[in-house]
This record gives structure tokens, sequence and C-alpha cells, in this order.
């Protein structure tokens, strides 16, 4: 599928009058020859129409919709909890276990059994925390509701799927800090909403750790109640057999007051804000232009605001699309979109461009913004626009589920009733003054948040021209800027560190080490064993599984062999020389020998320590950062290309000098971080020769 | 006939209540240029799906010159003598529509899905790519470009993407279905203007096609309407190129290693399974189903809820006009050894092929399967798409109504039987995947 435009030319009008002159010598022949040159008008208009749900109310407070649809066998439940968004403080994360906590199992089925009566059945249920759906063949359905109840009364929580859940959650989470579009999202929600609002805050490693089985329940025996509860019905069901249907398996539900919260309305910032998140290893920038809104079904404006955005970047055919795309090449796309939601929303423009174009691509959306904002839209794009959401509007009511969601907005957000039978009317009622008067309300060219996460040696200086930029971490909070006393050079930072450590003498006698430590993976333990001979430049680095060796790293002889899965591989010269430095039982002694410049880039923030930062890099162009503790002067942490990220802690005493006994170690090659433990620390102690084999 | 066999066979209650309300009805013609049309009235929602299937895929490519049908899925976007260039997209978008389009070993297909009264419109647009597509220099350099994107994209940079590559490569050794579906950028390079204006000629004409339409419709208007726009094509006079070629099996495994950008190892095992319309494809189909659908099926459980030797796993399969691939695959979890994980999946096939299945087992693929049936009914382009196929490759649109008593035909055993007959050891291809040594410095 393409999306190319290219501009009309004059080939293509030749080519018509051609066709014309063709047409006219063939139109004495017998059939009749249609006149392609015109495309087809369309047809009168089809009426949309569809049913209105049919609706009862328990008398616990639960309000069921009803839509039924003979056209296939087949039919869905859906019960969705409507209660205010909940702040999750220091358990963030918690919400998105609920879901797979409450069908791990039943007080009357464990997990493999209800796993297998609902397969049996071809049906399917799934949770999560504010809502529980169930869809299956009509044939089946009292069976699948009486699975459903069972798991809205009687789930277990296991504990084993809460630690299943923790360690995807983390796994997912390491892979978030490092995937740009996941850090854009997480610094726009933070600079949107603030970190102390429900949309705004972000699950940690340690948030996910606090969450207990208790959390789960709690919120569960809170929330799952039915006075606040929607139920859909859908399908081919008649109404009187649905309140059978209902009465028997809901009308035990309890109910229950469910606390309900209010949150201050997030404001817009006062002029433009540049918000900057350094990864060096970009070569796109994630571009998100963003500020808070107010804008919902019920607003006046809001189909209005829904054809600002479409025409401002709606699809392929939008604004941004075509300047950003296919007039400058800048990106594969790129794309606005004005929210909606009942506590605040939020406007966005934005594309991932190419690294170079960074501060030209902010400059075009920013221009379409205002360009929008002052001149407003054409009535063609107006007609296209309103062509466009009519059509997915339509598109959308082949699926029946669609009309039970207007039944539930309409009550749940209190829209007339006639809301989605005049929506069309309405929408194509809208002028070009109407939209334009809601585009100066949405659009505030002057108080945004111009996020952007891409190499900042790079994109920074060019972005200077819309601001200040200031600097964010990947997990969207402020970079803390640490003044430096004047006068500390690199030099200072390692003479400090070497006296750390127990004096550079002492660690210079160290000749060879062996270091044995255990790593854990997902519950795995691996050992990690480490051997250095200083002297005969040699250095090795088993994994071991179970007793086995799984990889195996020798560098020696200015050759690093990596043996893993059988295989055996010598890497090229300047891959060795890239990890030369790992062989050393401490690097810093050998920075000058190796051809290493130091530079110290200030202090910095490593996990709320502060440290200076130290960039060394030789000739080749081969750099890695290392960052000294200010107070302690240790090393901790070490962050480069080859290696990945290393952090260090827990320094004790070996033989009079200090070595790490905990790291950390995050490698573009793994997906999550790895915890070691050192367990064994040999200095000064003969290796044998097999060691380096 | 057909139908007497069945009611003997389950009763008439059964056949009522499943079928009495599933039919599609539809209608058929075809018209003196050879294409054959298929029409499905349903007015419930004032949409219409149109799709027409080019019996081509990259199966029927000159081995020199692969990657062709899925150029054109492309270049058929490029616009036509009345349809200015690049605007395709835009002129249904703006009529209210959406569109799409895909590509195969075995075929091409095309549709849009607009308001009802659009439907002229779509006819239109469909006729002028039939009669006139632009295949000329510009478009082919512009798409030629794109494609080597989407080449990057599909197979290098989308993570164990280039199975698609390896997987066949291996496995067939006489048959075109050895290159994959997007080709190869060489190939693309060397070919003329000529050959391209030459494939058009051959494959996209109303003899090598079929039109499906679903939705709200009339019959008759709609009818008039396809004669109107389609009628005037001519017919294709070129011989499409069909190989007629018996499959050879592999006479021993082939197992090799893949490095990729990928973080986690996988296994993919391919095996070969027998022509699309051979009874044996469904007792296959449900086979898989029996691997790997839902959270109790066989390789679900023991893999990745059990041991976790896997975060996940998919068995497939991909059936073809001439013999598709069964493929079962399985990514590893951390440090969990990729020759390892390979003996739990050989492990997990070897229950089947030793203990087989019960009666329960069966009637609950038989339930998923009717669900997921009845389900693809749930939308018109669906549909028409299913028609389309059923006519092309099963010898009969009819076939979505008939598709669900070939699978009840197959018994316990015969799913124990197809595993042993095509999950073959000695004749399949194992491909481990690992990711690229150091490559991170990149």
């Amino acid at each position: 599928m393409q999306l190319n435009k290219f501009k009309n030319s004059n080939v293509i009008n030749m080519k018509k009058l051609f066709i014309y002159f063709i047409l006219s010598i063939f139109s004495t022949a017998a059939i009749a020859q249609i006149d392609r040159s015109k495309m087809p008008e369309p047809g009168p208009a089809p009426e949309i129409r569809f049913g209105d749900a049919e609706s009862f109310t328990l008398k616990n407070g639960l309000k069921v919709f009803v839509i039924e649809n003979n056209k296939l066998p087949r039919v869905t439940y859906s019960l969705i909890l409507d209660r205010d968004p909940i702040l999750e403080v220091d358990k963030a994360g918690m919400l998105g276990f609920v879901g797979e906590m409450m069908t791990a199992g039943t007080k009357n089925r464990s997990k493999d059994k209800f796993n297998e009566e609902i397969d049996f059945l071809g049906a399917g249920i799934s949770a999560t925390a504010t809502s529980l759906s169930a869809s299956t063949l009509t044939k089946h359905q009292e069976k699948v509701l009486e699975l459903m109840a069972d798991v809205l009364y009687n789930p277990l929580f296991p504990e084993d799927e809460l630690a299943k859940l923790k360690t995807q959650s983390k796994s997912a989470l390491a892979l978030a800090k490092n995937d740009p579009s996941t850090i854009s999202s997480v610094l726009s929600n933070k600079l949107v909403y603030g970190s102390n609002h429900p949309y705004g805050e972000v699950e940690t490693e340690a948030t996910i750790e606090n969450i207990t089985v208790d959390d789960v329940k709690k919120y569960y025996d809170t929330y799952f109640k039915p006075n606040i509860a929607y139920l859909a019905i859908v399908g081919d069901v008649s109404l009187a057999e649905a309140r059978k249907l209902v009465e028997k398996h809901f009308s035990t539900w309890k109910k229950e007051d469910v606390p309900s919260f209010t949150y201050a309305l997030p404001a817009v910032p006062s002029k433009n804000v540049v918000a900057l998140v350094d990864r060096p290893s970009s070569q796109q920038s994630v571009i998100n232009i963003t500020y808070p809104i107010q804008n919902h079904l019920p607003s006046e404006d809001f189909l209005a605001s829904r054809i600002v955005g479409q025409v401002l970047g709606g699809g392929g055919s939008g604004r941004l699309f075509m300047n950003l795309r296919e007039d400058k090449g800048y990106t594969y796309g790129a794309y606005a979109s004005i929210g909606s939601d009942r506590l605040v929303a939020s406007f966005s423009a934005g594309a991932s461009v190419r690294g170079t174009a960074t501060d030209s691509a902010v400059y075009e959306i920013i221009y379409e913004i205002k360009n929008m904002f002052e001149n407003g839209i054409t009535q063609e794009e107006l007609a296209a626009a309103k062509s466009n959401l009519s059509g997915s509007f339509g598109r959308s009511l082949e699926n029946p589920s669609t009309v039970a969601n207007f039944a539930i907005n309409t009550e749940r957000y209190g829209l007339p009733k006639d809301f989605y039978n005049t929506y069309l009317q309405r929408l194509n009622a809208l002028t070009v003054e109407e939209v334009n008067t809601a585009a100066k309300k949405f659009l505030k060219p002057e108080n945004m948040y111009i996020t952007v996460v891409g190499n900042g040696a790079q994109v920074k200086e060019g972005l200077l021209a819309f601001g200040e930029v200031k600097p964010f971490t990947n997990m969207g909070e402020p970079e803390r800027m640490v003044a430096m006393s004047e006068g500390t050079t690199a030099e200072d930072v390692l003479a400090k560190f070497f006296e750390a450590v127990g004096g550079k003498d002492a660690i210079t006698k160290i000749k060879t080490a062996k270091v044995e430590s255990l790593a854990e993976i997902q519950g795995m333990s691996l050992g990690m064993n480490y051997f250095y001979d200083e002297e005969k430049a040699a250095f090795s680095n088993k994994v071991i599984m179970m007793g086995g060796v799984m990889s195996n790293t020798v560098m020696k002889d200015g050759q690093m062999t990596i043996t893993a899965q059988g295989q055996s591989q010598t890497l090229p010269a300047e891959q060795f020389e890239a990890a030369r430095l790992t062989m050393f039982i401490y690097p810093e002694l050998h920075f000058e020998a190796l051809g290493y410049g130091m530079m110290l880039d200030g202090i910095k923030d490593v996990d709320g320590e502060d440290a200076y930062k130290i960039t060394i890099m030789n000739e080749a162009g081969i750099s890695t950062d290392y960052y000294y503790g200010v107070e302690s002067g240790l090393r901790i942490k070490t962050d480069g290309q080859v290696s990945g990220e290393i952090t260090y802690s827990d320094y004790k005493e070996v033989n009079g000098v200090k070595f790490p006994m905990k790291m950390v170690i995050k490698s573009p090659m793994i997906p999550m971080p790895i915890p070691t433990e050192v367990k064994k620390v040999e200095f000064n102690k003969p290796l044998k020769a097999e060691d380096f084999k | 006939m057909r139908k007497f066999a069945l009611l003997s066979l389950f009763g008439v209650c059964f056949v009522l209540s499943v079928f009495g309300q599933n039919k599609i009805e539809f209608k058929e013609f075809t018209l003196d240029n050879g294409l054959h049309v298929i029409l499905h009235q349903d007015n419930t929602t004032p949409i219409v799906a149109t799709s027409v299937l080019y019996h081509v895929g990259s199966k029927n490519e000159n081995p020199e010159r692969t990657g062709f049908a899925h150029f054109f899925e492309h270049l058929m976007f490029e616009g036509s003598e009345n349809i200015p260039r690049g605007k395709f997209f835009e002129i249904v978008e703006s009529a209210g529509g959406t569109l799409n389009a895909g590509t195969s070993q075995d075929y091409t297909i095309y549709y849009e899905i607009l308001p009802s009264n659009q439907l002229e419109l779509s006819l239109y647009l469909e006729s002028e790519r039939m009669l006139q597509a632009k295949v000329d220099q510009i478009g082919v350099d512009t798409q030629r470009e794109v494609i080597k994107q989407e080449m990057k994209q599909v197979m290098d940079d989308q993570p164990y993407g280039s199975f698609q590559r390896e997987m066949p490569k291996r496995l067939y050794t006489n048959h075109p279905y050895m290159s994959p579906i997007i080709g190869s950028a060489e190939h693309l390079d060397a070919s003329k203007l000529e050959e391209f204006m030459e494939f058009y000629a051959t494959y996209y004409k109303p003899n090598n096609a079929t039109l499906s339409i679903a939705g709200d419709i009339d019959y008759e208007t709609t009818e008039k309407l396809i004669r109107k726009y389609f009628g005037e094509i001519p017919k294709g006079n070129n011989e499409p190129y069909r190989p007629n070629v018996e499959i050879t099996k592999l006479s021993e495994q082939v197992e090799d290693v893949v490095y990729d950008n990928i973080q986690l190892p996988a296994i993919f095992q391919g095996y070969l399974m027998p022509k699309k319309d051979h009874p044996d494809t469904y007792a296959l189909n449900l086979l898989s189903t029996y691997l790997l659908s839902g959270k109790s099926s066989l390789m679900y459980k023991e893999l990745v809820d059990k041991s976790q030797k896997a975060i996940q796993a998919v068995a497939f399969p991909n059936d073809l006009e001439d013999g598709g691939m069964f493929l079962v695959l399985a990514i590893a979890n951390m440090g969990v050894d990729v020759d390892d994980l390979n003996v739990a999946i050989d492990n997990v096939l070897n229950q089947v092929k030793t203990q087989g299945i019960d009666a329960n087992d069966l009637q609950k693929l038989i339930n998923i399967k009717e669900n997921q049936i009845i389900n693809s009914f749930g939308s018109v382009a669906n549909i028409s798409q299913s028609l389309a196929q059923g006519h092309v490759f099963y010898g009969s649109a009819d076939y979505v109504n008939t598709q669900l008593d070939l699978f009840r035909k197959v018994t316990a055993d015969d799913v124990k039987r197809v595993a042993q007959k095509y999950l073959d050891k000695d004749s399949r291809v194992v491909l481990k995947y690992l990711p690229k040594p150091t490559d991170a410095t990149e």
C-alpha cells in the first residue's frame, strides 16, 4: 500500500487528450464505451441507521445494555467499571497486573482447569483492572457466563503468578528505558500531567517490587462492584433471555460504595518549553509537541476538534504528513491528534525524524500549528475531512459492539440521548468558521512542551532556536545539575580513586586475579568467573550454567575469541581494541599506556549519587564514560558502547585493596539488567594455562 | 450430493442449528472476457467491500526475476491512464473509504471498503487497474526504492524476519516456493520496463481475476455496473506460467544457524505440507491448533507456562496451492540453550506422535475452529475475500459454507497420523536463530 503523492503534471493532461481522441474514433463501436476520464459520482448518501440498545438496571445498581444482533450465532458480555483514575504512587504498575491475576485460577478451578474449560468451548475470557469480558458462540453462553462469574466472584490471586508478572514487567521496563518512543511518551506524560497525576506517573523497578498479592486483592475488593459497572451484551441473544442470564449470574453481586478522587487540573506552560532526553546512540529523533487540553465527547466543539486534528495531522493526507514526509522527506510519517478524555486530555503533534533534520522538523511542525491557528482551514480540507470521518463512523457500525459503546458513553458521560443518532448530521453541518474557532481554542502555539529524544550532541544546538533546552533522564525526570568546584581535573579524580581503593602502589602490585561471581537471570543462577593476568596480558571470562561452561571469552596475544553454543569466533582487531580495557583488574592504571585521553565532563547524578564523569577516548574514537563518586572517590559506573553499562557497589577490602562486590550489567545485547554478586576474589595466586583457554 | 452425505453423517438437527443461520448466500456469474464475479448481499451496514483477486503470486515468477508479484502490489497504486499518479489512496480516503492489498506465494488481492453509495467508484478504480494501470519507468523506479526499504524493514530489521527467506530456501529444493515473496533486490534492479509490462499483460487480465463484492448492494444494479466497467476489458492472451512440479522432500534433516539482529535465540522448524486442497490439510490445521492456540494448548503449557523455556511459541500451517510449510517456532527465554529448546519442542511433538489426542481434545479443536470461522463472517471485507479464495483454490465459492464440515471429518487418529507422517524429523529444516555476535557497536 502506498501513500506516495506526486504533483499532477502536463504529461497526464496530454494523456487525457489522447484518450479522448481514441474514444472518439471508437464511439461508433457496438459496445457503448464509457467515459473513463471522469470518476463516477457517488449515489445518494445511504442512511446510516442503527438500533438503540435495550437497557435495564439490577437492584445492586448494575446497568445492563443489550444489543440484539442475530446476524451470527455469537455473543459477547463486557463488564466495564467506571471509577476515577487512581494514583498508584509507590505501587505504580499494580493496576496492570489485576487482569492477569484475576484470570489465573479461582477457588473452584485451578488456572490449568480454567484455561482448559474456556479453550474447550472455543471461547475467550479476558480481564483488566477496569473490565472483564467474555466472547463465545451463543450455544456455549451458559457455560461461559458461569466461568466469567467464577472469575468475578472467586479469583485466587496466586503468589507465583505475581512473581511471574513482576519478572516480565521488569524485563519490559528494561527494554522500555532504551526504547526512544517509550521514553518520549513517558517524558511527555510527566510534563503534561505531572508525576503526581494518574496519567503522568510511571512504574519503576522499585514500584513493581513493592506490589504484593494483598494490594491486588484489596483493589479487587474495593472496585469490582456492580454499582459502578456497566454490562454490555451484544449478539445473538434476546432481551428476555439476556435478562434471565444476568439475573442468574449478577444479581447476587453485592453493591458497596467506591472511593472517588479528584485531581488538580494540569495547566499549559506559560511559554514554550524545550525538553531533551539525550540518547547518544539515536539515529532518529522522536519529536512530540504536546500540552494539556480540556476536550471530551460532551464538549460543544468536540466534533470541530476532530476536524482540526484530521486536517492538521490525520493519516496520509494531513498537513504534517504532506509537509514533513511528502515535501521534505524528513520522516516516514508525521501525525497530530487532539485527544479527548473526561478528566484531562492532551494535544500531540510529532514524528520520528532523521537526526540531522531535528530542528528543521520542529520548525515545520510549529509552523503548521501556527499557520492553522492563524489562517484556519479551507473548504476543500473541510469536505475531505468530513468524508473521511463519516466513512470511518459508518464502517465502525459493522461491529455490533459499537452500538453498545454508544449506549454506555451516552449514559456514562451524560450525553444528549440523540448524540450518536445526530452525529453525522452535526459533523456535516460544521462550517469552516466553526472549525477555525475551534482551531483557535485548541491550538496553543505559544504554550507547548517541545520534547525531543535523540542524540544530544547532534541536536541540542539547533534546538536552542526554540528556547532554553532542558535536559531530562530516560525516565522523564529533570536531570540534576551539580556545580563542580573550580580547578578540578580528571587527573585529580583518578588520584582520588587510587587513594580510595588503597593506593596506586598497592593496586599496581596485583598481577593476577581470579574473581568468582554469581549472576541472577530470571530466577536462574549463572556463574561468572573472571581470570586476569596483567603481566601476560591475558584475560578470560567464563559463564557457567548448571556446571557447564556456556560461554567463554578469552583475550590474549592481541586477540579476542568467544566460544558459545559450541561455536568459536575470533573477533576482528578493532573489536579487540574496543574491549581491551575490560581485561584489566583496574583499567584506570592503563588509560595512558593504551593511548586514551581523559576529559572531565562535570558532576552527574548516578542513581541519586553525585559523581564525576570522565570520558576517555583513544585515537580510533573508541570512548567509554567512567563515573567516580564525589564523596567516596570510588568508581560507581562505566558506560561504553561495547561493554554496555555497568554499575559497581559494595566495595570490600581484599588483600588491603578495595574491590566492588556487586555489579549490575546492562548491555545492548541483553534484554534486561543482570545483577551479579562477587563470591570470591583471589589476588596474586598462580593461574593455570587452561584458565586462559 | 455433498449436502445429503452430510445430513446422513451428522443428523438433521445439527445441520439446521449451525448452518440454518450462517449460510453465506451469494450469486456468481462470469463475463465473456473470463472475469469471474461473486456477489454477497448484506444490507445491515451501508458499506461495501470490493475485492479483486489475481491468481498470481511469487510462485508464478521467473526464478531470475523474483519479487515481481509483490512489486505489482505496489505498482498498482501508481495510478492509471485516468487516475493521476499517487492519487489512488486519496481518492478512496476522501470518499470515506479505506483500502489495502496483499501478496502471497499463490495470489495477489486488492480491496476497498467504501460507503455503499460509492460502489461505482470502487468498480471504476479496480477496472482502471485491470484495463490500463500505469506501468512506466517513473513508477518502477520509485517503487523499486520503496521496496528496498520494505525489504530492510520486514526481513532485516524485523527480529527473526529473515526466516521468510531462510526457511523456504532450504525446505523447497525444486519449486519456486524457495524464493521469498518479496524477492531479490538484484532481480528488481536488473529488470527492464518491458518485463514489467509483459508481466502485467499476462497476469492482470480478467480471465486471471476474480471480482468479489460483499455488502450493502443490490444484485441487479451491481451486475449492470460490473458489466459496464469490466465488460470492455479485453481478455489476456498470454499463457500464465504455473509451475507443474511435484515438490521433492528433503532426503535428510537440514540444520543451520542464522545470525540475526535479535536479543533472544529462537528455533524455527519447517516441514512440508501436502497441497492446499488435500484432505490432510485439515488434520494438520487442527494439529497446529492443538499445539498452539490458547493457554491450555500443549506447547504453550509445556514450553511457555510450565518449563518457561520459551517466552513465545507458534505453530502455523502455511497451506499453499502446490504444498505448503508447517512452521513450529519458539523464542528462548533468557539463558535457555537453543539446542535444549529444540529438544523440548521435539518432546512436545513426540508426545502427539506417540500418544495422539483423545475425543475430548478433538471436540475442543472443532469448537475453536467453529468459533474462528463464524467470527470471520463478521466483516464484509473478510467475506468477499473468502468467497474469492474459495472459488480460486477450492473450486467453489461455497467453500465458505462447507469448510467446517471438512474439519469435522477429521478424526483423532488423523491428527496423530498426520503428525507422524508430515512432522518428519528426517526431512525437515531446523533453523537456530542466534544474536549476531558483538555487533552492538554499530
